[in-house]
C-alpha cells in the first residue's frame, strides 16, 4: 500500500512512532508548509521564519499529537504562529517596498508588476481573512475541514472567505489590473 | 423565472470558484450565472484571483536541502547512526579508509577516498528520496509528470537536464512496471524521479541527482518507519530507491537497477 502522509500512522498500534519516522513524517509536510508559509508572509524572509518556528513548535509538542492528520494539526500550529506575530506587528504597520519585490525573486516568470501588486493586496488582508483565503484556495482544504482546523463556526469560514475575496477584488480593481482571464 | 431548483446563495458561489458543487448544483449555478451578470463578474474576479494566488504561491512547495537539517535538529551524539557519524567525521577531513570505517565506508574498490563533498551528496540522498517517496508515491491523480506512455520523451528530457544518458531500469522481472518521471529538486539541481508500481498497485520510486564529483559507493542501505532505502553513487550520478517493502526485496530490485544502469 502507498504510505499516505496525511494519515495518522500512529492509530492502528499503541506504540507511538520513532523519533525518526516523526521527522521524516514532517520532513514530507515541508513543502506544503513553505507555501503555506510564504501565502501568509510579507516576503520570502519572513515566510521561512515562520516556516522554521512553526516545524521547531510542531517537533518540541510532538507528545502533544493525537496522532491523526499531522498535516492538519501542523498547519493550525502555523495558523496560530501566523496570528500571533500578525498581533505584535500590526501595531507598528511598516510597509517595505523590497518586501513586496520579495515576490517576484522567486518567481521570474510573471509580470513582476502583477505580483507586488496581488502582495499588496494581500498585506492588506486582516489576519483572519488571510488565513481563511489561503486555506481554501492555495492549500485546497475543504470549507468544513478549515471550520475544524480554526474551530469556528463553517458559517465563519464562508464569511471571512467572501470578504476576502471582495476585499481583493475591490483592492486589484484599484490597482487597475484587468482580468484577461475567462471563467472555465 | 419560477422554477424548482434551490437559490443559488453566495455560499454556493464560492463553493462553484473552488470546485465543491457536485455536478448537477455547477451545472445549476452556471446557468443562473448566465442570467446574473453582476455576479458573474464576481465569480470571474474569484477565478482569476484563486489563479493567480496558486500561480503565485506554489513554487514555494519544495524541499530545501537545509530543510533535512532543520527537521532533525542537532542530533546528540548518542543518537547518531552510524552512517551520520561518518559523514561528520568526512566533514572535517578527506576521509581515506581506515580500519575504523571500514563497514560503512567499505566501497567496491578498497583504498577508495570520499571527498567532503561525495560525503555530504552522499548523506543527504536517503532522505531526499524518502521525501520524494512520501511525497508522489501517494498521489492518486498527479503521481508523475510524464507517464510510462511516454517513456522515449520522459528518458530523453530528463537525461538532458541531469545531463546524463538516463535510461529507465525495466523491472518487469521483478514485477514493477514504470508509472513514469518527473523533475525533482536533488542537492539543489534538477534531478529525477522515476516511478515504478506493481500489480497489487504498491510502488517505489527511484532518485538519480547530480553528484558534485566522479565518486563510487557500495549500496548503503536506511530504515525509517516502515520505508527502507538504498542508495550509492556511481560516477557523476548518486541513485536512490525508496519503497514501502521488504529489505531483500528491494536490495534485489536496487541491485538489478545497477546493473541495468551500468551498460
Amino acid at each position: 500500500m502507498p504510505h499516505a502522509p496525511d494519515e495518522g500512522f500512529r492509530a492502528k498500534g499503541a506504540t507511538p512512532p520513532s523519533t525518526d519516522a516523526f521527522e521524516t513524517e514532517v520532513l514530507s509536510l515541508v513543502p506544503s508548509l513553505r507555501r503555506y508559509s510564504r501565502s501568509l508572509a510579507k516576503s520570502d524572509t519572513d515566510g521561512e521564519d515562520l516556516l522554521q518556528d512553526c516545524v521547531e513548535k510542531v517537533l518540541v509538542r510532538r507528545s502533544q499529537w493525537r496522532g491523526i492528520n499531522l498535516r492538519a494539526w501542523a498547519f493550525t500550529i502555523m495558523t496560530n504562529l501566523y496570528r500571533d506575530r500578525h498581533r505584535r506587528t500590526s501595531q507598528h504597520p511598516s510597509v517595505e517596498l523590497n518586501d513586496t519585490l520579495g515576490l517576484t525573486a522567486e518567481d521570474a516568470s510573471g509580470d513582476p508588476l502583477e505580483k507586488t501588486r496581488l502582495q499588496r493586496a494581500l498585506n492588506a488582508l486582516t489576519a483572519d481573512h488571510r488565513t481563511v483565503l489561503m486555506l481554501v484556495v492555495v492549500e485546497g482544504y475543504g470549507y468544513q475541514d478549515v471550520a475544524d482546523m480554526l474551530s469556528i463556526p463553517i458559517g465563519t469560514v464562508m464569511s471571512r472567505l467572501s470578504r476576502a475575496r471582495r476585499q481583493m477584488a475591490a483592492q486589484l480593481a484599484q490597482n487597475n489590473i484587468v482580468t484577461l482571464r475567462r471563467p472555465k | 423565472m419560477t422554477d424548482e431548483r434551490p437559490p443559488v446563495t453566495e455560499d454556493d458561489l464560492h463553493a462553484y470558484v473552488d470546485g465543491f458543487l457536485d455536478e448537477d448544483r455547477r451545472r445549476e449555478v452556471e446557468a443562473w450565472l448566465k442570467d446574473h451578470p453582476k455576479e458573474a463578474a464576481d465569480v470571474a474576479a474569484w477565478q482569476a484571483q484563486a489563479a493567480d494566488l496558486k500561480a503565485a504561491f506554489s513554487p514555494y512547495a519544495r524541499l530545501d536541502e537545509a530543510d533535512n537539517a532543520m527537521v532533525h535538529p542537532a542530533p546528540s551524539p548518542t543518537t547518531n547512526t552510524p552512517w551520520r557519524k561518518a559523514a561528520i567525521l568526512a566533514a572535517s577531513l578527506v576521509l581515506f579508509l581506515s580500519g575504523a570505517a571500514v563497514g560503512i565506508y567499505a566501497d567496491r574498490t578498497l583504498g577508495y577516498s570520499v571527498s567532503v563533498e561525495t560525503a555530504s551528496a552522499l548523506e543527504s540522498l536517503p532522505a531526499q528520496s524518502k521525501s520524494a517517496f512520501l511525497i508522489y508515491a501517494s498521489e492518486k491523480r498527479h503521481p508523475v509528470e510524464v507517464g510510462a506512455d511516454q517513456q522515449e520523451h520522459l528518458v530523453t528530457w530528463l537525461g538532458k537536464r541531469l545531463d546524463y544518458k538516463l535510461v529507465a531500469p525495466d523491472l518487469r522481472s521483478q514485477g514493477y512496471s514504470l508509472v513514469g518521471g518527473r523533475l525533482v529538486p536533488v542537492n539543489g539541481k534538477a534531478g529525477a524521479m522515476l516511478m515504478y508500481e506493481n500489480a497489487a498497485g504498491q510502488r517505489l520510486t527511484m532518485l538519480l541527482g547530480k553528484n558534485p564529483e566522479n565518486a563510487e559507493t557500495s549500496f548503503r542501505f536506511e530504515s525509517a518507519g516502515p520505508l527502507e532505502t538504498f542508495y550509492w553513487i556511481d560516477g557523476s550520478i548518486g541513485y536512490a530507491v525508496t519503497g514501502e517493502l521488504g529489505r531483500a526485496e528491494l536490495q534485489a530490485i536496487a541491485e538489478e537497477c545497477y546493473r541495468q544502469f551500468e551498460s
